[in-house]
């Protein structure tokens, strides 16, 4: 603790000051979920499409429909991120010409804008060439959707055409695969952003808030697109386990990182740590703490559970009725959870004292 | 850097009379009811009669490390070089906030605009009105006084390069700041009575009858 803030609470002065709430409205947190969940949602396509090539699979084939919902959900997730943040700034247009005005590269917000908007443009890459061309054309499932969309418009032709004459080879396409996965993984940034922040306890814990936002937000875009591929397909086959699994081990170490960091919080005797576990604990952000445990642990469970049965095939016909609405209903609590704690996260956040007595 | 400008506060001597912030508002020409650079805060212990309160004025510290230009996305927020004030290039400014969440001192405002502007140390005059300005005389040669010293009734503040606010300070005070006092971003007085005890704490000695916070 830092000396100034303990003789300014052993003389009894203190004056706490509360970051006003309009300094990070909601689209913050809504802005630093999905720019993770984006990143879980790409792992999940891109490692889907790769097992379907390496097990050379037909067309129709699950790991097809999971690669197209879990580029969607990259997309709409880093998207949504996009347009959170930039609904918060005063001066947009600015923020749109970034690489003339995001110059200072030692500040998080800048490298985070390069890292959402690099992997923006591969995951819209990577969910055009999945969606179209001769192979999708030969390809079925719900996850094909934007195609009717598209052929409603009367472009169909077009679209497939076009993307089989700029189809690049394999090799360039995972190489894609591999930026974008290592792009996912540097969403960890948004936990950074929040981290490097010394004045507020709660934030300043330069492993935990980042590995668990990363963990979190990952799972939630695993989770999510795991979901999407169950509800419509109404299939929970071994690959299927496996992301399942991956989900619920993913939830497992957010909720040990979470738990771990507010245990912290509460072990801590500096003046805005205390209030940040009096506000985690005793106001209304409990009631979304306590979501965030939640979530978390029922996707832990369920995701070990189904997943793990999955994956060996050794399934009840019981587990295998409620796997679909079990999966869909746990990883929806879990999306709900991952935003929940981003929320807690920064409202529950106070400075230290204000220092200039003693 | 020729040599870093500093704030010096002493809370023995401040009556809590808000003048310097007032003043601050009349030299830069900001509304009555803007945020304000220069605030005065009244903390307090104790229930009557025990109760004691303390006034304590503060703005931007144009701290040595400056964490708001550190986390700064597009580089608006500017320590200069020549005399160590943060300024701000309103021209840059995103608006993202950043800057308030990584200050110490709660110092950024953001206008109807939601451009950042705070204490320039009276280097120019409204927001923004630092960025650009040539270094930063003393009144001596010429320069202006900052509003909030030229104002304060009990002299409880000063401001100038850091060899001249800590030949003002007492020993104690100009001791403490070289041990690392406040992050070394502003130059306090210890309170008269409690002094002692400020100390026997920094030794690492319990004090008797300390109040710890309890949420």
């Amino acid at each position: 603790m830092p000396l100034d803030t303990h003789v300014v609470l052993a003389q009894g002065f203190v004056e706490q000051l509360w970051l006003p709430a309009d300094y990070w409205d909601l689209s913050i947190p809504v802005y630093l979920f999905l720019a993770v969940v984006a990143g879980g949602g790409f792992l999940a396509g891109a490692t889907a499409q790769l097992v379907r090539w390496r097990r050379d699979t037909q067309p129709g084939a699950i790991e097809s429909d999971i690669a197209r919902w879990g580029f969607l959900v990259a997309v709409l997730g880093a998207a949504g991120a996009g347009l959170a943040v930039l609904s918060h700034l005063a001066v947009i247009y600015r923020a749109l010409l970034f690489p003339i005005y995001l110059t200072n590269f030692s500040s998080w917000i800048t490298i985070g804008t390069w890292i959402l908007v690099v992997l923006s443009v591969i995951a819209i890459v990577c969910l055009l060439l999945s969606l179209f061309g001769t192979e999708a054309a030969a390809d079925d499932g719900a996850s094909l959707f934007p195609r009717a969309i598209v052929a409603k418009l009367g472009l169909l032709e077009l679209l497939d055409g076009l993307v089989d004459r700029v189809r690049p080879p394999r090799v360039v396409i995972v190489g894609l695969y591999v930026i974008g996965s290592l792009l996912a993984v540097a969403t960890i940034y948004t936990g950074f952003e929040l981290a490097i922040v010394e004045t507020v306890p709660l934030w300043n814990m330069p492993v935990v808030v980042p590995l668990a936002f990363l963990f979190s937000g990952l799972a939630a875009g695993v989770g999510l697109t795991v979901a999407l591929t169950v509800f419509f397909e109404r299939e929970v086959d071994p690959v299927v386990g496996g992301y399942t699994l991956a989900t619920g081990v993913l939830s497992g170490l957010s909720l040990v990182t979470v738990w771990y960091g507010w245990t912290e919080i509460a072990t801590s005797d500096a003046p805005a740590a205390a209030a940040s576990q009096v506000a985690l604990t005793e106001t209304n952000l409990a009631v979304g703490a306590w979501l965030v445990v939640v979530a978390l642990a029922v996707a832990l469970v369920v995701g070990l559970v189904v997943g793990v049965a999955a994956l060996t095939g050794r399934g009840s016909a019981d587990l295998e009725r409620v796997a679909v609405p079990a999966l869909v209903g746990s990883f929806g609590l879990l999306v709900l959870g991952g935003l929940a704690l981003r929320i807690v996260m920064l409202l529950a956040a106070q400075q230290d004292p204000v220092v200039v007595l003693g | 850097m020729s040599e870093q400008w500093m704030f010096y506060f002493d809370p023995n001597r401040c009556i809590g009379c808000h003048a310097c912030s007032v003043a601050c508002k009349q030299r830069h020409d900001r509304d009555a009811d803007a945020d304000d650079w220069r605030t005065v805060s009244h903390l307090s212990r104790g229930e009557y009669p025990d109760f004691e309160e303390v006034p304590i004025s503060m703005s931007c510290m144009h701290c040595h490390d400056a964490p708001c230009e550190q986390v700064c996305p597009p580089d608006a927020i500017i320590k200069r070089d020549e005399d160590g004030i943060v300024t701000v290039d309103r021209d840059r400014c995103i608006g993202c906030h950043y800057c308030a969440w990584a200050c110490p001192f709660g110092a950024p405002t953001y206008d109807d605009e939601g451009l950042m502007s705070k204490c320039n140390l009276c280097l120019g005059e409204g927001p923004g009105g630092g960025h650009g300005q040539p270094e930063r005389q003393t009144p001596e040669d010429g320069g202006p006084t900052p509003a909030c010293v030229d104002d304060c009734v009990g002299e409880a503040i000063k401001a100038g390069p850091q060899s001249e606010v800590m030949a003002e300070a007492t020993e104690k005070a100009a001791e403490r700041f070289e041990q690392g006092a406040y992050g070394k971003r502003v130059i306090v007085e210890p309170l008269e009575e409690d002094a002692d005890l400020a100390d026997a704490i920094r030794e690492g000695d319990e004090p008797a009858g300390a109040i710890t916070y309890e949420g």
